[in-house]
């Protein structure tokens, strides 16, 4: 995908979701009420905005007149690797985070991304994935008394 | 006489022990995060806000803006050693300033940069402490067509004067307001765009926001170019300081210039990158040996530097006094004062004396403290940027979901970072301003106030928005400013035309 297509998708995206937030503010009511405008007013303007703009986005696109032409790629050659081995354990971090809370799934996060992609010896990876948690949690929680995510179980496992 | 009896009360609350520990730590956080490339000032409060519930209000924004001038100072670290610009004014000190220390000058350019920073700091702390008490007294007098009216010069700016593609900051700015539209509406109490989904009944969060389209994203886009951290070292020596003072008082002019083109700029919203490379632009223009320019000139650091601090401390003023602030980080700053129950507003400098002086205050002494602390702890600061990256980007990742989750204690909120890590990887791409789209996220139930409140006032009558004496000249600044991009290539050509027919 080159970056003019990139260009008109996300246009497109955004254009969808011009029209669903004027839509809804359509059906909230946009017109004069009782006392002053209704709920939808200002986001139906601002979805008129969104609509009209992208519309002129797309046509600037396929024109060539955006400030983004030429055929570069929208994403750097080799470059889709590197984003996905960050998303990916990132994601999956965010989902153990539900399960056994935030300063457990980032010390596992941290282990594994610092072992397999930094490739570090094990010494360097326990030095910087188990105290670094801990710290933020003594930090947090106990100084400051602000509650991370403990997930269903991480409660019963942090347990001082 | 009266500003300098509040300045003195302020800096008697400012100077207290815990206050002046909290801005020391701010100012050395706010370096770290200035260094590291993806985590900006604006990330850097985000995630500390969260951190602030626990803190006396003056405390909390004490230790913001510390946070902000730190960062302001850790910026230039990163672009003259490793030829990395950590913000976008900091590009225009990456032309000499690399080159410098390439030459092995490497001390001597970040001394020039760092006093040139200071310069531009006691500009912009002078303009705040004597003509933000103007403004805001002036303020006053505003009703909500007046303040509409400034939101509009306000976003007007960033249309007109920021960024590649106009219509596309325009989308953006609009798509701000329409995410702080989504929950509920203040004034009916109504539930709206939430399409029966309860996670976006509690709206998103402009921290969240933040944190996402400018620390998530960041390190998208950092690791997709595959940035490779290779420094200059560094070492600072006597010589180079009293080498830059030496230097200093030969080019006082490029360095005052600078400082007056970026508090001038910099109050304005979107300021400081213009201001920089305009301040460049003059030094260049102005010496008498331009040709140097480029290969590692003191002057072409001196310029710019002065002119980005300048304008980030001046970007605090219409945040403290109209409640519309300049640039990201004082946008985050002000959406911290909202959440500590302040409301921003010119009643601030009345009911809030103790805080708006301690805060004007701080800026005074945290100036001093920050030079002190980047001149001794420079080779430190930088040597943070030589951690290895996979090791700093998960740890990045890890602070980012803290501070997401931490504002409101809600676990939708790190999934939200996560897409907004990936639109604002996209949206830099393609060239959308997300500057304007944060400002507006945050100001979105004001503006919207504000208009509605205006129109209920005239009963629908749209003239209310340009009534004068205040809001008519206002709404004309802005729809100048808003169709410049049309109007000044069209007065170019018109004036090219002119030119001919008089040869």
């Amino acid at each position: 995908m080159n970056i003019k297509a990139g260009d008109i998708l996300v246009a497109v995206i955004v254009l969808c979701i011009g029209l669903l937030v004027g839509w809804d503010s359509v059906r909230l009511g946009s017109g004069w009420g009782l006392e002053g405008p209704k709920t939808g007013f200002f986001p139906l303007l601002m979805s008129i905005l969104v609509v009209g703009g992208c519309v002129i986005i797309i046509r600037q696109a396929i024109t060539g007149k955006s400030s983004v032409k030429g055929d570069k790629p929208f994403v750097l050659p080799g470059g889709l690797r590197p984003v996905l081995i960050v998303v990916f354990p990132a994601v999956g971090m965010v989902l153990l985070t539900e399960v056994i809370g935030l300063y457990i799934a980032a010390m596992i996060y941290l282990a594994a991304y610092i072992r397999w992609v930094g490739e570090f010896r094990w010494r360097t990876v326990l030095l910087i994935s188990i105290p670094i948690p801990l710290i933020f949690y003594v930090v947090f929680d106990k100084f400051f008394l602000i509650p991370l995510p403990m997930g269903l179980f991480g409660a019963q496992i942090l347990r001082f | 006489m009266e500003i300098l009896s509040h300045l003195m009360m302020g800096l008697q609350v400012a100077a207290e022990p815990y206050n002046i520990l909290t801005a020391v730590i701010g100012l050395i956080l706010g370096v770290i995060i200035g260094v590291l490339p993806g985590l900006g000032g604006a990330n850097g409060c985000a995630i500390l806000i969260p951190v602030t519930f626990v803190m006396p209000p003056v405390s909390a924004v004490i230790l913001l803006a510390s946070v902000y001038w730190g960062a302001l100072y850790g910026g230039c670290i990163c672009s003259i050693l490793f030829n990395i610009p950590g913000e976008p004014w900091a590009v225009a000190t990456t032309f000499d300033g690399y080159p410098m220390a390439k030459k092995g000058q490497a001390g001597k350019a970040l001394c020039a940069a760092f006093f040139a920073h200071f310069v531009g700091a006691v500009f912009g702390t002078i303009l705040l402490t004597f003509f933000a008490p103007l403004l805001a007294a002036f303020a006053l007098r505003f009703g909500p067509p007046e303040i509409f009216a400034v939101m509009l010069l306000t976003f007007s700016a960033f249309v007109g004067l920021m960024g590649k593609s106009p219509i596309k900051t325009l989308v953006a700015t609009a798509l701000g307001f329409i995410l702080a539209a989504v929950g509920i509406d203040i004034v009916s109490g109504q539930l709206r765009l939430t399409f029966g989904l309860v996670p976006l009944m509690g709206g998103f969060n402009f921290i969240v926001a933040v944190i996402g389209l400018f620390g998530i994203g960041e390190i998208f886009l950092t690791v997709e170019e595959g940035l490779k951290m290779e420094g200059i070292k560094v070492r600072m020596r006597w010589k180079d300081i009293t080498d830059t003072l030496k230097a200093m008082v030969q080019y006082w002019r490029v360095l005052v210039l600078g400082a007056i083109v970026g508090v001038w700029m910099g109050f304005k919203p979107g300021g400081a990158t213009p201001a920089s490379f305009m301040a460049y632009g003059f030094a260049k223009a102005g010496s008498s040996e331009p040709e140097e320019f480029g290969k590692g000139h003191i002057a072409g650091i001196f310029a710019p530097e002065a002119a980005a601090h300048g304008a980030g401390t001046s970007a605090m003023i219409p945040m403290i006094t109209l409640g519309i602030p300049g640039s990201p980080t004082a946008a985050v700053i002000l959406g911290g004062l909202m959440i500590w129950g302040l409301q921003p507003g010119p009643m601030l400098f009345k009911d809030k004396p103790d805080f708006v002086w301690g805060l004007i205050a701080s800026t005074w002494y945290g100036s001093i403290l920050g030079l002190i602390i980047v001149l001794a702890f420079a080779p430190l600061f930088a040597a943070v940027l030589r951690t290895p990256f996979a090791i700093l980007m998960p740890l990045l990742i890890f602070i980012c979901a803290i501070g997401a989750y931490a504002v409101n204690n809600r676990m939708i909120d790190i999934w939200y970072m996560m897409l907004f890590g990936v639109i604002g990887w996209a949206f830099k791409k393609l060239d959308y301003n997300m500057a304007p789209m944060l400002l507006a996220l945050v100001l979105g139930d004001m503006a919207e106030t504000a208009m509605r409140q205006s129109l209920i006032m005239s009963q629908g009558s749209l003239w209310i928005f340009v009534q004068p004496p205040i809001a008519l000249p206002l709404v004309i600044a802005a729809a100048l400013i808003f169709f410049w991009p049309w109007l000044g290539p069209m007065i170019r050509r018109w004036r090219e035309k002119e030119k001919p027919a008089k040869a």
